[in-house]
């Protein structure tokens, strides 16, 4: 017998109960009036920044102004002006001197500062191993909770995909926060 | 509305005075109250010791004791939780377990049942209230720190009934004392540290007195303020209650 | 009396600065949780759902593995099952020889701890490489962790400014720990480049999907991912939930019970491998199946690994992580390692003052001290309870059992403090340093009561 079907053997022979999956939608999850401002609120609160893009603003003025100091940007976004894209590196580790990673988010939630970023790009190293994040995030993606933005995540197709909420960090010498412990040291996020 | 007064057994034996506390303001709140007599122990520590079999014959004599009464109420928490959250478990196959449907903390009973709005008398101390663990997490005598509930407390709205008295809980509101009963001698360094914290915490609130629901706790802490001779003295809710009777 | 946990809680106690620092810093850590479950109003909702989900995907457990394990394979995953610890660790060496893998980086999972997975490697050949901060602090200094997620905690910042002179060259004397994280970040930053696999745990499974989910907030476990092309997942079979549905709940609460944080800075969800790279995805049993049939403790793999249970328990920020025998401290341990060998790992079962503030936080509502005061009573049919705690709950059935032996023993309670007094021995046997014994009353309730005392003393 394989240990699969010993394992599932295992499990039918130690199972005492047969309960019922709960209504989950029977919770009234919080529901933010300005779902925006509390979006901003909780990106600052996590560690990042947020700036909401003006109205006549270039993208690529606004990601310069913020980060003047970055030689080496990253992105596969057509609009976004880069030295390096993710799609066309042989190798992930050809982003290793990326300063500043550029990327799209698809769903932000208001009440933890995460931006839901599907894969698109060919190396999605680009998300981690920049020294600096801009994530670009188009207002109307907003929703106020998790289940908001699982129920949005879920109608996608993606192959990964993943939550970033403010800079990477860790607190694990002496409960000391440190921003950057392994991916980006800095993350701003543009509202548009 | 009978009452039978349970005096379990280290208040019987340490700290009586807490019993005639308990037995004067039950009566003189009008109630019909009597001390059945036999009375050891509810079986509690040998069970959390791990001998839950030996407190049985406990539960059994108790069933039996306090059966003609509407309720039974002592002043004890962690006593009266064991008997209602352990007895039916105890009782189980053998008989319905009454006691449990019928025993109540001395706070609760004058909070919920009698629903006291009024003291005579007049106590002019700054205490500091002890939230016993089994009062807080199993009676539900005020609301534990770590739930996102109502704030309450059903021992400082009594206390808050007695004149003169100031009213105040240490930082970590309800975090244990360290007794446990044989967990204070068979972890007794944790036990004795966590007592000291406890202890250092209530006497930064600036009171005279530490008072709680629960002997045990207040056993445990007094125990340690002897030992290091730290400036504070320990009364049991009820006996604050009831001055001046 | 004394259990080795109480031995070691002693003299981690005698470090009076850094059992404080301990206690305090955790107890800091449960006040932010605090404040985050306090901001939700739906909070404990939300633990209810919790536990019904867990309590409803263990119920129908084989059902969700099958449905998991399809979608997975559907995505082009790997998946590979493992009945105990020697089977995981022979898959993952299969794998990484498959591959030619000289160096594994991997992210924190506490399944490999519980498995020895790192020394197994190591003695074949493979070179290890831990990318928590906290991991590869405690495996540079050759230790387990003394905390589910912080692995380092009992450890001081010059404790790790000394360890990084010495593996990583950095500067001698400085302890910052701005300095010292960004020492580590420069070095793994060279290991994640080298690797020929990254390694991950995971925090959920989603049987609908097919994809993991891992919770992390200094991105090592992508960082271990996104580099190297062969990534293994190692999940053990209780991590399963059924839907996004049930996963937003989880991530509600994960973090917010775990460190006080809205989210972890990255929840990162692997469905297929990498363009041109592989992922595999090893199910681990190890003893979990077995747990569902016992009746009183099966609901322990509810357990969402969140901590919450260590830093609120009064004993455990206390005695610290090494205090316990088994590799998981704190309340969810005692279980843990109860249900996993009750035999071997009795000894836990005294951290316990059975205060019940583990129960209150536990996002996933596990039982936690109703299943240690359950394991003690087991203790005596495994032969390993505690003698002198036997003698004195039998000493006390045979008073309390007899009214008016009772009665009669307080008429002598005068002697009995006299002779306490007297034998300083007994007292510290008994009740240790720190604490002088209760006396008894001049007279008894009963006694008093007996008299008319009661009655008439108006």
């Amino acid at each position: 017998m394989t240990s699969k079907q010993n394992i599932l053997d295992g499990i039918r022979k130690n199972v005492r109960h047969d309960i019922e999956m709960p209504d989950i939608d029977a919770i009234v999850p919080v529901q933010y009036e300005d779902s925006l401002s509390k979006f901003v609120e909780m990106v600052k609160f996590v560690g990042g920044h947020a700036r909401m893009l003006e109205p006549d603003e270039d993208i690529n003025d606004a990601i310069r102004r913020n980060y003047p100091e970055a030689k080496v940007v990253a992105s596969s976004l057509p609009y976004i002006k880069a030295d390096k894209d993710p799609d066309m590196v042989q190798d992930a580790g050809e982003l290793a001197d990326v300063d500043l990673g550029v990327l799209e988010g698809r769903v932000a939630v208001a009440e933890n500062g995460c931006v839901w970023i599907p894969q698109t790009m060919k190396e999605r190293a680009v998300m981690f191993i920049s020294q600096c994040l801009v994530i670009i995030v188009d207002r109307n993606d907003i929703v106020s909770n998790m289940h908001k933005a699982y129920e949005k995540v879920s109608s996608t197709e993606y192959l990964y995909g993943c939550f970033i909420s403010g800079p990477s960090k860790t607190a694990d010498i002496a409960q000391a926060l440190v921003m950057g412990a392994q991916a980006a040291r800095d993350v701003t996020v543009i509202v548009r | 509305m009978k009452v039978g007064l349970f005096i379990p057994c280290y208040v019987d034996a340490l700290y009586p005075e807490v019993g005639v506390a308990s037995y004067k303001l039950l009566t003189a709140l009008g109630l019909d109250v009597d001390y059945p007599l036999n009375q050891t122990c509810c079986g509690q520590p040998q069970a959390n010791a791990g001998f839950e079999s030996m407190a049985v014959s406990h539960a059994e004599h108790f069933e039996e004791l306090f059966k003609g009464y509407d309720y039974i109420v002592g002043p004890s928490v962690s006593c009266a939780a064991f008997v209602r959250l352990n007895y039916p478990d105890l009782l189980h196959g053998k008989h319905k377990c009454e006691s449990a449907e019928k025993i109540m903390d001395i706070v609760e009973f004058l909070h919920d049942v009698v629903k006291v709005e009024s003291l005579p008398g007049r106590f002019p101390h700054v205490v500091s209230v002890h939230n016993s663990c089994h009062g807080v997490r199993e009676l539900g005598l005020s609301s534990p720190s770590e739930r996102n509930v109502g704030s309450y407390s059903k021992i400082r709205d009594l206390l808050s009934l007695v004149d003169g008295i100031t009213v105040r809980e240490p930082e970590r509101p309800d975090e244990c004392c360290g007794f446990g009963g044989m967990f204070s001698m068979e972890e007794k360094e944790v036990s004795v540290k966590m007592g000291q914290d406890k202890l250092q915490r209530h006497i930064d609130t600036g009171a005279e007195y530490i008072t709680g629901p629960d002997c045990s706790c207040l056993m445990h802490m007094q125990g340690i303020a002897k030992s290091g001779k730290y400036p504070i003295r320990f009364i049991h809710v009820v006996e604050i209650l009831a001055s001046g009777l | 009396m004394s259990t080795r946990h109480s031995k070691a809680a002693k003299s981690f106690l005698e470090n009076v600065e850094r059992s404080e620092w301990h206690d305090n810093t955790l107890w800091g850590v449960r006040v932010k949780r605090d404040r985050m479950s306090k901001s939700l109003p739906e909070w404990e909702r939300l633990r209810d759902a919790a536990s019904a989900i867990k309590r409803h995907t263990l119920s129908h457990l084989d059902e969700y593995l099958e449905k998991f394990s399809e979608n997975a394979q559907r995505n082009g995953v790997i998946v590979h099952w493992a009945a105990n610890a020697e089977e995981f660790n022979a898959v993952v060496l299969d794998i990484l020889k498959a591959h030619d893998v000289r160096k594994l980086v991997k992210s924190k999972s506490m399944l490999t701890e519980e498995c020895e997975m790192n020394p197994y490697l190591e003695a074949h050949g493979i070179e290890v490489v831990e990318t928590d901060l906290g991991e590869r602090i405690i495996q540079l200094l050759d230790q387990k962790p003394s905390h589910i997620v912080m692995p380092a905690i009992h450890l001081t910042q010059e404790e790790v400014g000394e360890l990084f002179e010495k593996e990583l060259g950095s500067e001698k004397g400085n302890s910052d720990p701005t300095y010292l994280t960004y020492c580590a970040r420069e070095s793994l930053r060279n290991e994640f480049l080298t690797a020929d696999a990254g390694l991950t745990g995971a925090n959920f499974g989603v049987a609908e999907t097919g994809e993991i989910v891992i919770c992390t907030n200094e991105g090592n476990a992508d960082m271990s991912t996104s580099v190297p092309k062969l990534h293994i997942a190692a999940m053990g079979i209780e991590k399963i939930i059924p839907d996004h549905k049930s996963l937003a709940v989880f991530h509600r609460l994960l973090a917010r019970s775990a460190t006080g944080q809205p989210s972890t800075t990255f929840t990162s969800h692997f469905r297929k491998a990498r363009p041109g790279g592989e992922m595999h995805i090893i199910l681990v049993d190890n003893g979990r199946s077995r747990m569902l049939a016992q009746e009183k403790h099966w609901e322990t793999l509810k357990c969402i690994r969140c901590g919450a249970c260590m830093n609120t328990c009064p004993v455990y920020r206390r005695s610290g992580g090494y205090s316990y025998t088994y590799i998981i401290p704190g309340p969810i341990g005692v279980n843990l390692g109860m249900a996993r060998d009750a035999e071997k790992y009795h000894d836990n079962a005294s951290a316990c003052s059975l205060c019940c503030s583990c129960d209150n936080v536990c996002p996933a509502k596990v039982n936690l001290s109703e299943q240690i005061y359950s394991w003690r009573q087991e203790l005596k049919s495994l032969g390993k309870a505690p003698m002198t705690k036997e003698m004195m709950s039998r000493g006390m059935k045979t008073v309390f059992d007899r009214p008016a032996l009772y009665n009669l023993a307080l008429k002598c309670s005068p002697l009995i403090n006299a002779a306490v007094t007297c034998s300083q021995a007994v007292s510290l046997h008994l009740w240790g340093k720190g604490r002088s014994l209760p006396e008894f009353a001049k007279e008894s309730f009963h006694s008093m009561w007996v008299k008319g005392k009661v009655k008439n003393d108006k």
